[in-house]
């Protein structure tokens, strides 16, 4: 069962198109690799999902819930992060986590458990604007996963950490859907880290979706249209390059 | 890099701000009122002032009381938020041009600001004189060789206060306070324009210097007339005091 | 609950000293003013309130109405300063909410604002004036005027700082407007009715009190209204 899917998504700005028509199926209880270049439509994507851009046409729903009538609704059930962490510098990432916990109607106690999630236990009380980029890195997680949301959308969610954040982070995303439940969709502009994490992925190149399954599947569609089945990354950067010299075009 | 190309590159910081949208905005507001009771011009016998004296005057008072002062404000939160928003005073310290060189390129900026604001409102001026001109049948419009001068007086009155804007908006790096103060000490200066120690309050120096013009335009009214010494020597040194402050502060937050 | 997470979200930014300020700025005004010129209000044949706030009150507003812009415009920027108004937008709560939640805290910081200065004018009353039977409810009804006075003006800066991103934007046309209040002329009466020009007037010596009032009501419905087409454009353009 898909929990997320989109139906000719399309969202275009003054002459350019950013997002063409895409299909996506995202199954419930999986962690969804969403993959592209830089520009490809990612984060436009995720930000539709999130009612923060408005689609110019096409649809989707989230859990069986439309948008835009059941907005709130889809925002109740969804933790998200998108682009740059968001946060009040002047408060402690405490603080922070408390005003999205009296929104979203969570106890307490979910404040401590998102901050130890993300290993900001100990820093909990130091104002925001002094954390560092990590630091701030794993707030926007924190403030994405507290109350563990049936639905979780990251956007590029290991940018900024070091190697052993990025480990870290990538086991706990990889742990989400068996311990919590959660679908996960997390973006990334590497296929070796989406590898890594979801067992199945989209691909997106200049607002289209080039392909979308499992990576098995990938990699059977890879060697049927001889790419270089063994290394992921070379098949998909010659993908990419393949689209760009189409032009675009759908394959 | 000399002082010349850190001067082009902030303003090329202030491109796309809508700044000049404010100013004219102002100028624009401030001079309909006078344009809709400009009959009032010809009832000033008490005072003993010719109308188009009086259109004159009377406009630049409103402007340097309170908008003048304002607008600095307003472009001192600006070019501090320009320099905040995305951290771009963190790279511009990392480059190597001196932060004393820095500030005094943004002063100069502001000092722009503040003539072009002036420059705006003679533009102003003119226009409406010269509706009022028609709409009354009477010569409004006064000699720019007159103009220019006082509008020169008022602008080089405001540079102290400038740079007391300045030194406030750099030492104060909470914003809100930077701005409260700024915009809490413009409010006393029309109090204290009526007082012996107003050469010491450099908010009132534009408002106290239109309001002197305004009895020598006149004929039956007295204002205080500003005596040179001791308001110059204690201009220029509150001007440096201010200017050295804020060179020597600028970018420590960011340091920190 | 909104008036308590904006209540939170406004710690350390300085807010709520800034009213405080401006209060004690203001309320200093009559007290300085008697202190110096004694004998030229006490020999006034009037109630104390009255000559209190006839002497000072057009000062006094001045800082109310700057503490205002100031406070509404810092209270949009916390969330456009580190982008917080985007996790906002993506949390189940409607930005109409939000206005609300800010809308009331500074309703109630200028209350507080008024009840500084109205100590000001009890502490002033009494020291200088002998008060009469009436004094209380002269001084509540001038003030709870002014407070319904205020309303208009605070909603509308709110909605100003909502709708510009750049914090310097917004308080760039809350000045624009205070300086358009200070000039507007008295006639014709629609002028006075300007929003930030309402927090000036007082309940004694004031012509159409009722009209004022109304006009304040107005406002508030007008600007709400213009709030929720501000969303809808708005949303309609990302």
């Amino acid at each position: 069962m898909n929990i997320i899917e989109t139906k000719n998504l399309v969202k275009t700005y003054s002459g350019f198109t950013a997002v063409s028509g895409i299909n996506l199926h995202i199954p419930k209880g999986e962690v969804y690799g969403f993959l592209g270049p830089n520009g490809a439509g990612k984060s436009t994507t995720m930000k539709m999902f999130l009612g923060l851009v408005k689609p110019t046409s096409g649809s989707f729903t989230i859990d069986g819930k439309k948008y835009p009538g059941n907005r709130i609704e889809i925002l109740k059930e969804t933790g998200s992060f998108i682009e740059a962490p968001a946060f009040y510098g002047n408060l402690s990432g405490e603080e922070n986590l408390e005003i999205i916990c009296k929104i979203l109607g969570l106890p307490k106690s979910s404040v401590s458990e998102a901050l130890e999630l993300t290993g900001l236990a100990q820093f909990g009380k130091r104002l925001a604007k002094k954390y560092s980029l990590g630091m701030k890195q794993r707030l926007g997680l924190a403030s994405a996963l507290i109350g563990k949301p049936p639905v979780l959308i990251l956007d590029e969610p290991t940018n900024g950490l070091d190697p052993a954040g990025i480990h870290e982070i990538r086991m706990l995303i990889r742990s989400l859907p068996e311990k919590y439940g959660c679908t996960v969709l997390v973006s990334s502009h590497l296929l070796s880290e989406i590898e890594l994490m979801a067992g199945n992925i989209g691909i997106l190149n200049r607002g289209h979706l080039l392909f979308e399954g499992t990576l098995e599947e990938l990699r059977q569609d890879a060697s049927a249209k001889g790419y270089p089945a063994d290394n992921l990354e070379e098949m998909f950067l010659a993908m990419i390059d393949e689209d760009n010299r189409k032009g675009g075009a759908v394959i | 890099m000399n002082f010349l190309s850190l001067l082009s590159v902030e303003y090329k910081k202030i491109k796309r701000s809508k700044i000049f949208l404010i100013l004219f905005a102002a100028a624009f507001i401030l001079w309909i009122p006078s344009i809709i009771n400009s009959d009032l011009n010809f009832h000033m016998e008490t005072e003993g002032i010719s109308p188009e004296n009086n259109f004159f005057i009377q406009g630049f008072m409103a402007m340097s009381w309170f908008m003048f002062p304002a607008s600095i404000v307003v472009v001192t939160v600006l070019l501090n938020q320009t320099e905040r928003a995305d951290n771009g005073i963190i790279k511009m310290l990392s480059l190597p041009a001196s932060t004393v060189k820095l500030s005094l390129a943004k002063f100069i900026v502001m000092l722009s600001l503040a003539a072009a604001q002036i420059l705006i409102l003679t533009g102003a001026y003119y226009a409406s004189a010269a509706i009022v001109s028609v709409i009354q049948d009477y010569n409004f419009i006064l000699p720019p060789l007159f103009v220019a001068k006082e509008t020169g007086i008022i602008f080089l009155s405001a540079l102290p206060m400038t740079a007391f804007f300045w030194m406030v908006s750099v030492c104060i790096q909470t914003p809100v306070f930077s701005v409260g103060t700024g915009m809490a000490s413009i409010v006393p200066s029309v109090l204290l324009i009526n007082t012996k120690a107003w050469f010491a309050y450099p908010m009132s120096y534009p408002l106290f210097v239109v309001s002197s013009e305004y009895g020598k335009l006149a004929a039956n009214l007295e204002t205080a007339q500003p005596e040179l010494i001791p308001w110059l020597p204690v201009a220029v040194v509150i001007t440096i005091i201010c200017l050295i402050i804020s060179c020597s502060c600028f970018g420590w937050a960011a340091r920190r | 609950m909104n008036i308590c997470l904006e209540y939170k979200k406004v710690k350390r930014t300085g807010f709520i000293q800034l009213f405080l300020c401006g209060a004690i700025l203001a309320a200093v005004v009559p007290v300085v003013n008697m202190v110096f010129r004694t004998e030229m209000y006490t020999s006034i044949h009037n109630t104390p309130v009255q000559i209190l706030l006839g002497a000072n009150w057009q000062l006094m507003a001045m800082f109310n109405v700057l503490v205002i812009v100031t406070g509404t415009c810092l209270l949009y920027h916390i969330e456009y300063d580190n982008n917080s108004i985007q996790k906002l937008k993506s949390l189940p709560i409607t930005e109409s909410q939000v206005f609300l939640g800010k809308a009331a805290l500074s309703v109630i910081m200028y209350m507080s604002v008024l009840v500084i200065e109205a100590g000001a004018v009890i502490f002033c009353s009494c020291h200088w004036f002998v008060t009469g039977d009436g004094f209380w409810k002269e001084l509540c009804q001038n003030f709870i005027y002014s407070f319904i006075m205020g309303l208009p003006c605070i909603a509308l800066s709110l909605l100003v700082s909502e709708a510009c991103k750049n914090m310097w934007m917004s308080f760039g046309i809350g000045v624009v407007c205070v300086f358009t209040a200070l000039i507007l002329p008295e006639k014709p009466f629609f002028l006075s009715l300007f929003p930030f020009a309402m927090p000036f007037k007082m309940l004694a010596g004031t012509k159409h009190v009722i009209n004022y009032i109304y006009a304040s009501a107005a406002w508030i419905a007008v600007t709400s209204l213009a709030e929720l087409l501000l969303i809808k454009i708005r949303r309609s353009f990302e």
